[in-house]
């Protein structure tokens, strides 16, 4: 285990290495002057600002020494300045990582809370009006891109029910969930809960859809098993045999498979955040690109890849803890 | 001489085409999605002659006009019309054709990349290989649209870059799958043989390895359109895909999104089409893979 997660973390470094190459050298990437690109969408740059952008991106430097240097600025933390905002771009995106996280997190919840039952429903009741609905579902969420959905449910949520708000943020879920349970009030996480909720479930969607499909058979193969006969035999009940065999044995690859999912849910919030305004990193990476605030898309991409990164190895490490199978299984 | 000519089948000899379509008619998911795709191609190619109005042109007195089954809507503006009192319907029916473009665009430049590095990384094996496939590795390890808003920001947004960076983006998979069957076939006994009579690199690959790979590359070029239609109405949703004029459905739907509250008819023509050509697609997808490729399963 020791060995595999060294493995998996210089392996890790070499990609974190690679894409910060790719982001230092987008200054000479870029067609056309870097900097005057940057001025059309940031008016009122002086011609030493210029200068000053010129050395931070390090247009005439060679492009070995472009990437030793944001190397060099990445270990004192300093990953430029955002030329719209003005200020650190490391500290902008720090800001907004944990709403982004949060945002998928929720929505990992919400894809397995959905998932696991229906999945289940829709294998033991093969065939019934129940497996036909998880059916269409899994097709929906194929067929149906997140942002429709968002703008759907927004349409029945807030401007037909008006239950839910359109867009907006509060603040940490979790933080409200804490205070609520402190104080016993749990208006305060309503409060903050009723923001994230449609943004949640339009990025669960797919991953939902997926997900029914996929328990479904998994609880298929395992109900065909010959323990679960065996179990049948010795005389325990239907509802013990289900829950008991059955179900967990088809937990792990759902778990699995979930776990794997955070990354695609990861990539979807940068759709999802545009769509209800959402203050994380994917929906300040488009406002980046259209301010043409390469600081900031160049510290945004780097930032998001190692969380990506990262995530993966958290993800990798989780499940074979979870799964004795892929423990002793060498790769 | 006769036991020789009974072992051979006795069924008439049955063409490509005849498969298809007897298995097209047996199978209801894959009939309705081929004839909602027919239906949509035919949309994108006649879509001057059908549009009722120009989808740029703007008429002030059709500004957030009701849809024809709302109140105050009427027949002329079928879907309605928009901010700018251009008519949704015809701006629906031109969409599908930038819909359809890129996704022809850039499935066919990730298929034919994808293929040929896969052929060529499977079959030399080696350094070629690894360096080919520590590229696409490094590209899996991050969500497409990661990649592709990279693309995005170093370019410039607009709809070159969109069809260049969804390209970028799908090529991986075509590789990878490609790169699979290389692998096997290349062991095999004709591929020896061809060898040992002098057959060319170039001629092995695209005689006998493509050919054999092909029904599984259609079978994921058909999955991606969808996949692809649905990216670029995402980017475009962003803002950072189609520009203004040309009709998109995402950009559609991105302007509706401003007016729900008022005027939700903005999003409603563009998102129905999304859906239904993408469930079409979808529908077909999985009628051909269930058909000619039923190895794979599709998560």
């Amino acid at each position: 285990m020791f060995g595999y997660l060294v493995r998996r973390v210089l392996s890790a470094l070499v990609v974190i290495v690679c894409v910060v190459f790719v982001v230092s050298a987008i200054s000479k990437l870029v067609p056309g002057d870097i900097v005057d690109m940057m001025e059309a969408g940031n008016p009122g740059m002086t011609e030493q600002d210029k200068e000053v952008l010129r050395e931070q991106l390090g247009v005439n430097k060679p492009i070995f020494e472009t990437f030793t240097s944001y190397l060099v600025g990445i270990f004192k933390g300093d990953l430029g300045n955002s030329t719209r905002l003005r200020s650190s771009a490391a500290v902008l995106i720090g800001e907004r990582v944990p709403a982004t996280l949060e945002l998928a997190l929720t929505a990992l919840f919400f894809a397995l809370v959905i998932a696991l039952p229906l999945g289940i429903i829709c294998a033991l009741k093969q065939g019934t009006v129940v497996d036909y609905f998880g059916t269409i579902l899994s097709v929906l969420g194929v067929a149906v891109p997140g942002f429709l959905v968002g703008v759907i449910l927004i349409l029945v949520f807030s401007v037909e029910l008006q239950w839910l708000p359109s867009t907006g943020y509060k603040g940490s879920v979790v933080v409200a969930a804490w205070n609520a349970l402190l104080a016993w009030d749990f208006s305060i996480l309503w409060d903050r809960l009723r923001y994230i909720l449609m943004p949640a479930a339009s990025l669960a969607f797919a991953v939902v859809a997926i997900n029914v499909r996929l328990i479904r058979s998994t609880m298929l193969e395992v109900i065909r098993q010959d323990y679960l006969q065996f179990a049948r035999a010795k005389g325990v009940p239907e509802r013990t045999v289900y829950l008991r065999h059955a179900f967990r044995n088809a937990l792990i690859p759902t778990v699995t498979i979930v776990g794997l999912q955070l990354g695609n849910l990861l990539g979807g919030t940068y759709i999802i955040e545009n769509v209800f305004a959402w203050p994380g990193i994917g929906r300040l990476a488009v406002q980046s690109i259209f301010w043409r605030d390469y600081p900031l898309i160049q510290a945004n991409v780097l930032i998001a890849a190692c969380l990506f990164v990262f995530l993966n190895i958290l993800v990798d490490v989780t499940y074979r803890l979870i799964d004795p199978r892929i423990r002793y299984a060498r790769r | 001489m006769t036991t020789i000519e009974t072992t051979e089948s006795l069924d008439p000899p049955v063409s490509a085409a005849q498969r298809f379509l007897s298995e097209l008619i047996r199978s209801p998911k894959g009939l309705t999605g081929f004839v909602l795709i027919v239906l949509v191609l035919l949309v994108a190619l006649l879509a001057p002659l059908l549009a009722p109005h120009d989808p740029a042109q703007q008429v002030l007195g059709a500004r957030f006009q009701p849809p024809a089954f709302a109140e105050d809507g009427e027949w002329s503006r079928v879907l309605g019309g928009d901010n700018l009192g251009r008519d949704i319907f015809s701006r629906v029916l031109y969409g599908s054709q930038t819909s359809i473009m890129v996704a022809l665009l850039v499935v066919f430049n990730a298929m034919i990349t994808g293929s040929i590095l896969g052929a060529i990384s499977g079959y030399f094996g080696g350094i070629v290989d690894a360096a080919i496939m520590r590229v696409a590795d490094f590209q899996l390890s991050f969500p497409f649209i990661l990649v592709a808003l990279l693309l995005l920001a170093i370019v410039g947004p607009g709809f070159w870059t969109m069809v260049f960076a969804l390209s970028v983006a799908l090529w991986v998979s075509f590789a990878r799958l490609v790169r699979g069957e290389t692998l096997k076939i290349r062991e095999l006994e004709y591929i020896q043989a061809a060898k040992s009579i002098g057959v060319g690199h170039a001629a092995i690959i695209f005689g006998h390895v493509i050919p054999n790979v092909l029904p599984t590359i259609i079978v994921l070029a058909t999955l991606d359109i969808a996949a692809v239609v649905l990216y670029e109405a995402a980017i475009s949703f962003l803002g950072l895909g189609t520009q203004p004029p040309t009709p998109s459905w995402g950009m559609m739907i991105s302007e509706g999104r401003n007016y729900l509250y008022e005027n939700y008819w903005m999003a409603l023509g563009p998102g129905i089409a999304i859906m239904t050509t993408s469930i079409a697609i979808n529908l077909f997808g999985d009628f051909l893979r269930d058909t000619y490729d039923p190895r794979q399963e599709r998560l």
